[in-house]
């Protein structure tokens, strides 16, 4: 099995445009959340079982045999910066919920290392700890977790009340943000009053009340219908953009990590695979298991002008002055008609005023088709 | 092989380890007897100097608010009945008795039952022994009860306390053990303390069992507190046993009607006291 692939530039450029693409931003300000090497072995002998993996170097698999303990999360390494949405992808026993319980300790990692805005809360002692999940690290389950004695209010200022925030301004400000995940008119009724979509609603309320820096997502639209689930997504994703929160989100659904993150993880068996963009995991999957992932996703939406043109110089059907021009961000479902409005049948791809490559409908089709480098000839 | 000897010396042992503890615990024993008789006696002078009609109005309002005025109306005859045939003091008498054997269960019970629901390890040593408690015959209790306190209530409400006390831990320890992972999560993930994580998150949902092991335990402490009439508790589990040893069999058929009248209206206003989880509206 390949060793993880970290990608941490936030664009992607094929390997054949690399060289001539020079527009990779870099995030410079430090990592929200850091996790180095962090291993969770479960089990009996876990202890042993730690001890050899850091003598003998063992994998997964040799855990299991030796001393029957379950890797559940096997030396992943990531960073979330702020204001980023971190999704990370994978299938049920893959490791994600045990990997996203690390970030605020509710599970202790057997090896390796967990920081908070730069902090190691690894070794945090309990009043720390708990002002820490308090005020930083929100977080929303699955199955929502409201306590049914409690009203729609009462709960979403739960977060608060614990807090010791006193009543008439934990009121305000669980009414703000419930009003915000637009249930204003619900505040008084009770949980099981709610649609599931609703109730989850009242979760994020919750989590966003106590204004933490960072969002735990555990699977939370998981158990909504299709139409709800997306309608979600997208507000979460406004959502916390516009109060400039950080999110860590699990999902078994690469479509929703596609739709909610800024970079995806892909786990498996407990190991990050791939960590990127969703562009930069469609079109470029570190192994075969990624591959088979994404084979079946859509690229219209995704794969970006960047991804399918030709360098200038090799597009000679027409002066290239004379083609209407769109940015780098531009994705092929723009192109195309671009494309079929341009009586050249080609569009430059233009940053600012300089132009940086040509899309004919030749690289659109090959760029859905799904080979990562277009051929370099004219249309 | 005989083990005759072994027997007796085991009896022996148990007899002299039963006096060794009146002897010497005696100073205890007789303050725990006053204690127990000095509140059945108070609660009992406080109930009866109240006119018969006063507390079957009162009861009949309290089954009235927690199950509607049908049942109110038939939990205040039915008490009004007791006086009719004539039963109203051991009526009250065994009220008492059962009140007072239930609080310190519930007082007893539900730390142990929280505690058992924490710890798997306390959970383990307690099993065995409330099965013992459960399994013997509950009439066991009152023998060592008599021993150390003697005849009269303090002896009732011991033995009836002992028998009423496990479906109250096993039951709080249920609820308290059964609180969703995800809601013990979301105490941990909003940095709650320990304590607010149990008031506000274990408590509600262990409420409903808890309430459940309460009305357990009521039944029981009916059941007992008739047999404890063989000790003079009073009440009408005395009136039965004189009644059986008369052969009047009219008057234990009284006393029969009385505790059933006065167990229906305890079990179903019990049953109806606290939040059920999710019914609230």
């Amino acid at each position: 099995m390949p060793g993880p692939v970290h990608r941490d530039r936030p664009h992607f450029i094929s390997d054949k445009w690399e060289a001539k693409m020079t527009s990779t931003t870099t995030t410079t300000a430090a990592p929200l959340v850091e996790c180095r090497n962090v291993w969770k072995v479960f089990g009996a002998r876990s202890r042993e079982a730690i001890a050899a993996i850091r003598e003998k170097g063992l994998g997964k698999r040799e855990v299991l045999a030796d001393f029957n303990c379950v890797v559940g999360v096997h030396d992943a390494s990531f960073t979330v910066a702020k204001g980023e949405i971190f999704c990370i992808m994978g299938l049920s026993g893959s490791g994600k919920s045990t990997l996203i319980r690390l970030l605020n300790r509710l599970i202790d990692p057997s090896l390796g290392e967990v920081l908070v805005k730069g902090r190691a809360i690894n070794g945090l002692a309990a009043p720390d700890l708990r002002a820490l999940r308090a005020k930083t690290i929100g977080m929303v389950f699955q199955n929502v977790a409201l306590i049914p004695t409690r009203t729609v209010l009462e709960n979403a200022s739960f977060g608060l009340e614990v807090q010791g925030v006193p009543p008439a301004e934990r009121r305000r400000i669980a009414t703000d943000a419930l009003t915000r995940v637009g249930l204003a008119d619900w505040l008084n009724r009770y949980p099981r009053e709610l649609s599931g979509g609703m109730q989850q609603r009242v979760g994020l309320a919750r989590a966003i009340a106590a204004d933490p820096e960072i969002i735990l997502m555990d699977e939370p639209f998981s158990a909504l219908d299709p139409l709800i689930r997306r309608q979600l997504q997208d507000e979460f994703r406004q959502l916390t953009k516009s109060l400039g929160k950080s999110a860590v989100f699990i999902t078994h659904d690469l479509d929703e990590a596609i739709r909610i993150g800024d970079r995806i993880a892909i786990m498996k068996d407990g190991a990050m695979v791939q960590t990127g963009t969703a562009e930069e995991i469609v079109l470029n999957p570190a192994d075969q298991y990624v591959a088979d992932f994404v084979a079946g996703i859509s690229r219209i939406h995704l794969v970006k002008a960047a991804s399918v043109m030709m360098p200038v110089a090799d597009y000679t059907a027409a002066p290239v002055a004379d083609l209407a021009r769109t940015g780098l961000d531009a994705d092929i479902d723009a192109l195309i008609h671009l494309v079929l409005a341009s009586p050249h049948q080609a569009v430059a791809v233009a940053e600012g005023d300089a132009l940086r490559g040509v899309v004919t409908a030749r690289t659109l089709l090959e760029g859905l088709k799904g080979d990562a480098a277009p051929v370099a000839q004219g249309a | 092989m005989d083990l005759t000897p072994w027997i007796q010396a085991f009896d022996t042992s148990v007899d002299a380890g039963m006096s060794w503890l009146t002897d010497h615990g005696g100073a205890v024993f007789d303050l725990a007897r006053a204690m127990l008789e000095g509140t059945f006696d108070g609660l009992l002078a406080g109930l009866l100097l109240l006119p018969f009609w006063v507390v079957s109005i009162a009861i009949g309002l309290l089954a009235a608010r927690s199950l509607g005025w049908k049942s109110g109306l038939a939990a205040a005859f039915g008490m009004v009945l007791c006086q009719a045939i004539g039963l109203w003091t051991a009526t009250i008498e065994t009220l008492c008795l059962v009140i007072i054997s239930v609080m310190l269960a519930v007082l007893v019970g539900v730390p142990v039952g929280v505690l058992s629901g924490y710890s798997a390890r306390l959970t383990k040593v307690l099993d065995p022994v409330l099965d013992l408690i459960q399994t013997l015959p509950p009439y066991i209790y009152l023998l060592p009860a008599i021993a150390f306190l003697g005849y009269g209530p303090a002896t009732a409400i011991v033995a009836t306390f002992i028998v009423a006390a496990p479906p109250v831990i096993r039951l709080s320890a249920l609820g308290f053990r059964q609180t969703p992972v995800e809601f013990i999560e979301l105490g941990e993930a909003t940095g709650a303390k320990p304590l607010d994580a149990f008031l506000k998150i274990r408590v509600p949902f262990a409420l409903p069992s808890v309430m459940a092991g309460i009305n357990q335990s009521l039944m029981m402490a009916f059941g007992m507190v008739v047999i404890a009439g063989i000790v003079g508790s009073g009440g009408l589990g005395e009136t039965i046993y004189g009644a059986i040893r008369k052969l009047d069999i009219a008057l234990s058929v009284n006393a029969a009607i009385a505790i059933v009248i006065l167990t229906i209206i305890i079990d179903r206003i019990s049953q109806s006291i606290g939040p059920q989880v999710g019914e609230k509206t």
